[in-house]
């Protein structure tokens, strides 16, 4: 345990040494994936003696604020050592696709030196035992994210994406660093410990509880991609696809999900934040899953496949599933990175990503069409894959809270989460277009396929029939939170099972058939708003974008004339009253002594009147 | 701490320089490394002030006391009034000591571009570092104000001769608002010298304090000597409205002078206000936060607003620079220990920080002779190095953690929490616009595609690389371990307040 420090520390060394060894270009790939890899195994160690030896905590001080003493740390508890490991795990596995992905990219030293950044950042964010020390590296997975997003720096699209994904994620943040605010003066400290103590003591008032727990839950908005905040998410997939696979699929943007988790004992004392959670958490499932139906882009598609299912996660924890939550986060992890990954073999064999313009791939890709077939079947929930249980698990606390509506929002999800997978999957690999392409190198497939092993078996680790080990272990916590653990109605799994059967169906008879589609350029009103993504970035552009300029413009005006016009008034007048003095002085005697006389005169009445001689 | 003479070597250390230059013909090939060698020598003595600095204790350190000269008046035969020369230096002071002769430093270096009469430039140049120096170590208001008058001078000519095409005009507004400011000082030290009979800042500080009982000053006369520290310091912060000499400097003057200005000169603005302001009248201070929370968050979001639609990088970063002070006015106002904290914090980052940002805008100017956004773009493919230091130092700007931005913002804005959270709420929206705007400007200049035009471009020189590569090392150490903030400044002692 004492040793978890180089967790963190090994990716940075990893960033390091890419940096400032990048004329040995090659070597790159090989160092990340190395260092990147024993972060892993040391992941693999904590987690064990974690269950020998529980929690862990060890810090030291950083600064002074007063009297307070502000430390850094590290901290062990079940959920982040759960979170170490999947995030190594994928980001080794991102790093040894990508020495393939990227092989040929002439920045290959940078992107590599980037993902160590990442990784390191990530790693410590997750470590953290302090708000301050999270949000730090909070704001740095999101510098990340924006350098990746915008690895392509000479597109243009690539750097708008890049520009949108900070921006859009500093919005969030903000509500996050406010709560961090209210929490330091209700509590004095930023130590999670202590505000937990605080909160469970009653200290912080329920209505300012609320209000804090709901400003933390906009900073997890901002980064997990939910409504109304969702719109950088499928921009983003401007960045490589290894990026996507491991940033914005796996691990950032389950970051937010991971904030909630982490500070569940503030939203679990507070019936309107979980709330809040729950239905922004549906809504942002069936809202994400519809645009989804209609997007044309490979990548696009499974942003927004991830965007609905991180609000899967926000409902279960807001349905107080803490375990359901983080349960899917982690299968999620594996079936969409392998997801990303599979989708990268594609684009990096043919070069596309409309799927209206692929397909047949199958016959080109075997491995890579077999690899996509079961993360698709595992996110839709296909019966006895990692999916199925976590899906299952989310129903089930839903419906167990209480919360029909967003029950029926869940399953209806499930239906649409199978239907636009497999648009997806028979469009690109069904059919009988005949595009040239060859199979990804080794290096590039086997990630994929400890991928898509854990994306089959992963789900075991926490059922109704084998066991629940993983929500025995994550709720030993010591504070009282209130876990539900409902007994789910035997129909659940089966209606789910159905539904998402019922999605691959549906979709099979739409475009599994046909041999080739073309995409139609004749949309209906309602094709037309899924495909305009409900307008949403037409509205913030018109909304906040313009705003700003509209604002920013008046008070340039101001500035230009009011305050400089101003200040030239005042300049002006001067100049005019000494032009006025240079006239007086004209050189006649008789000006002269008149000014002479009546300042005497003004003087003598003066002392008249005031010397009161009157 | 004994009798020494360190300070005052300090302070006349350029001296060498300007007499070495002086004697040198002006058309000498080490002309320039002469200047910049004579700003080493005062960054030498520095770093010995810096580490000698004892920060286990209380107080003035390094003092020189001598008497300078008495006058006599009718108003009080028997106690003359005493001017000295005192020197001293505090946890604040030593602080700004040292960003003053880093700066100057690196600023000089950026100069060994210049080709025409560059024996004035240095001579002017380092005759302004005196004043700065001078400035920063001065114990009694008089020193104060006479080193003051120094930077402002040797400020106006390095903008009059050697600035950009409206020169003059940015010199004479410079000249006009300054002096106004001046004036203001003056009358306030002039009414605190007749009222409390000595100049010295910790003795008026004590005395002030101690005095509650209003025994010298009426609060109604504190209150408009305060007002008057603020508009004379405002002006340099500068606060809005007296920002607009400031933006004309920024675009105007040569880059080293912008480097000095943006870096250090401003910052006396938010010394005085600390040293002054808050030492002098903290009950004032008190009843006015408010007002000054309103004005700090008027100039946070005034120039991230304008700074968002400029067209060209240096209005950009001067927009910037006004942005960024009114989280200084917003720590000062939250009169804790927290957001004092963070006021002193993002004075220092701040003048590292824009110290980075305009030496690489000196690069721009060489290579590219523009700084319009649009005709720049897609550095990145021909400089990548620069295009690197350019990002961190935007990063930086826009208080990235990690770095030294992160936490003076952190700490002031969480300062202003404590007791004013909603207009906290609202000036928290200017890290948002901050964004934006930085990262218009800096991917507008880096990202974006190739441009044929800019093949062939040198990247960044060694002797760019390294004052570039310093000034972020500082950064990013500020930003890891803010300790080496907070160890020397030593707040609670330095000001004078418990939190």
């Amino acid at each position: 345990m004492d040793y978890v420090f180089l967790i963190p520390i090994l990716p940075l060394l990893s960033f390091l040494i890419i940096l400032f060894t990048k004329p040995i270009y090659k070597k790159a790939g090989l160092v990340g994936t190395t260092l990147t890899g024993a972060a892993f195994l040391c992941s693999l160690v904590v987690l064990f003696s974690h269950f020998a030896q529980g929690n862990y905590l060890v810090e030291a001080n950083w600064f002074s604020i007063d009297t307070v003493m502000i430390s850094v740390g590290l901290e062990v508890n079940p959920l982040n050592a759960l979170m170490l490991v999947i995030v190594t795990l994928v980001s080794f596995l991102v790093h040894m696709y990508s020495m393939g992905y990227m092989a040929n990219d002439e920045r290959y030293a940078t992107f590599f030196s980037y993902l160590g950044l990442f990784t390191f950042s990530m790693t410590g964010l997750v470590l953290s035992p302090n708000l301050l020390q999270l949000y730090m590296f909070w704001e740095l997975v999101g510098v990340c994210s924006f350098l990746l997003v915008g690895f392509y720096f000479y597109k243009p699209e690539a750097r708008a994406a890049a520009k949108k994904a900070f921006i859009m994620t500093r919005i969030g943040d903000v509500g996050l660093l406010v709560a961090i605010f209210l929490l330091f003066w209700q509590t004095g400290s930023f130590e999670l410990d202590v505000i937990f103590q605080a909160a469970q003591a009653g200290d912080i008032a329920p209505s300012l509880l609320t209000l804090i727990a709901i400003l933390i839950f906009v900073g997890a908005v901002g980064k997990s991609g939910q409504f109304p905040l969702h719109t950088w998410l499928p921009d983003a997939m401007e960045g490589p696809t290894p990026v996507s696979a491991l940033i914005h699929a796996a691990t950032m943007v389950a970051a937010g999900v991971y904030l909630v988790a982490v500070t569940y004992p503030l939203f679990s004392a507070s019936e309107v934040a979980m709330t809040t959670v729950a239905v922004t958490g549906g809504f942002t499932a069936i809202f994400a899953a519809t645009i989804a139906l209609a997007e044309t882009d490979m990548k696009r598609i499974l942003a927004y496949s991830t965007i609905s299912q991180l609000g899967y996660m926000m409902l279960a924890l807001g349905a107080a599933g803490y375990t359901a939550g983080v349960f899917h986060l982690t299968t999620h992890a594996f079936f969409k990175a392998l997801l990303f990954l599979a989708a990268g073999s594609v684009i990096h064999a043919v070069h596309e990503q409309n799927i209206f313009k692929m397909g047949g791939l199958s016959k080109k890709l075997p491995k890579t069409a077999a690899l996509f077939l079961i993360g698709s079947l595992s996110i839709s929930g296909f019966p006895l894959l990692a999916g199925f249980f976590s899906k299952d698990e989310i129903l089930a606390t839903t419906y167990g809270d209480g919360r029909y509506v967003l029950f029926v929002i869940g399953l209806l999800t499930a239906f649409l989460t199978a239907l636009y997978m497999f648009r997806l999957y028979f469009l690109v690999f069904l059919g009988n277009r005949s595009t040239e392409a060859r199979e990804a190198p080794s290096v590039m497939l086997i990630p994929m396929m400890v991928l898509g092993v854990l994306a089959v078996v992963g789900g075991y680790i926490q059922t109704n029939w084998f066991g629940t080990f993983l929500g025995d272990w994550l709720e030993t916590t010591p504070y009282t939170i209130a876990f539900v653990h409902p007994e789910a109605p035997f129909w659940i799994p089966l209606v789910a099972s159905l539904l998402a059967i019922g999605g691959i169906a549906v979709a099979w008879l739409v475009y599994g058939r046909k041999t080739s589609i073309e995409e139609s350029n004749e949309r209906n009103g309602l094709h037309t708003l899924l495909y305009r993504k409900y307008y949403v970035d037409e509205l913030y552009q018109g909304l906040f974008v313009r705003g700003s300029r509209v604002v920013a413009y008046f008070w340039m005006y101001v500035d230009r004339f009011i305050i400089e016009g101003g200040a030239a008034a005042v300049t002006y007048a001067v100049k005019r009253f000494g032009q006025a003095g240079v006239k007086l002085q004209s050189g006649q005697v008789q000006t002269y002594s008149t000014v002479a006389f009546s300042g005497l005169v003004v003087v003598l009445l003066l002392i008249a009147v005031l010397g009161g001689y009157f | 701490m004994n009798e020494s003479f360190l300070l005052t070597i300090l302070i006349l250390s350029p001296l060498l320089g300007i007499v070495l230059l002086s004697v040198m013909p002006g058309n000498h090939r080490f002309i320039n490394y002469m200047g910049v060698l004579g700003t080493v020598l005062p960054l030498v003595l520095t770093l010995i002030v810096f580490s000698l600095f004892d920060r286990t204790v209380s107080g003035v350190q390094f003092v020189e006391y001598r008497q300078w000269f008495e006058l006599m008046t009718s108003i009080s035969p028997n106690e003359p009034y005493t001017v000295a020369y005192d020197l001293g230096v505090t946890g604040l002071s030593v602080l700004f000591l040292m960003l003053a002769s880093l700066i100057t430093f690196l600023a000089s270096l950026t100069a060994l571009r210049l080709k025409e009469s560059a024996k004035g430039f240095y001579i002017l140049f380092l005759l302004l570092e005196l004043g700065l120096l001078g400035v920063f170590v001065s114990e009694n208001l008089f020193l104060f104000f006479l080193f003051f008058e120094i930077t402002l001078v040797s400020m106006f000519l390095l903008v009059g001769k050697w600035g950009g095409f409206n020169r003059e005009k940015a010199a004479f507004s410079f000249m006009i608002y300054n002096g106004i400011g001046s004036i203001l000082l003056l009358i306030v030290i002039i009414v605190l010298f007749v009222e409390m009979k000595t100049t010295n800042i910790t003795e008026l500080t004590m005395l002030l304090k101690e005095t509650d009982s209003l025994e010298f000053l009426s609060g109604d006369t504190r209150t408009w000597l305060f007002v008057l520290l603020l508009i004379a310091f405002g002006i340099k912060l500068p606060i809005v409205p007296f920002h607009t000499w400031m933006v004309r400097v920024h675009v105007e003057a040569p880059i080293a002078v912008v480097m000095i200005h943006a870096g250090v000169l401003l910052k006396i603005g938010a010394y005085g206000l600390l040293r002054f302001g808050v030492g002098f009248f903290p009950q004032q201070l008190k009843d006015m936060a408010v007002v000054l929370a309103i004005l700090g968050v008027i100039n946070l979001l005034y120039g991230a607003f304008i700074a968002l639609v400029q067209t060209e990088l240096r209005s950009v970063l001067a927009y910037s620079s006004i942005s960024h002070m009114g989280i200084v006015l917003l720590g000062v106002a939250s009169f804790n220990t927290a957001g004092l904290q963070g006021a002193v914090f993002q004075t220092i980052s701040h003048g590292l920080i824009a110290a980075l940002l305009f030496l690489l805008v000196g690069v721009i100017v060489d290579r590219f002779h523009t700084t319009k956004l649009e005709e720049l773009g897609g550095v990145a493919s021909q400089a990548p190095l620069f295009a690197g230091f350019l990002l961190a130092a935007g990063l930086a700007s826009l208080g990235l953690p990690g770095m030294s931005g992160f936490i003076s913002e952190f700490l002031a804005f969480l300062g202003l929490f404590e007791s004013m959270p909603v207009i906290g709420s609202v000036g928290i929206l200017g890290l948002i616009l901050t964004a934006v705007y930085m990262l218009r400007a800096v991917l507008a200049v880096t990202f974006g595609e190739r441009r044929p035009l800019f093949d062939g471009i040198r990247d960044l020189t060694a002797v760019e690389i390294v004052p570039s590569a310093i000034l972020l090392s500082i950064i990013i150490w500020i930003g890891v371990y803010p300790a080496v903030l907070s160890n020397t400044l030593q707040l609670a002692r330095t000001i004078g307040i418990g939190g």
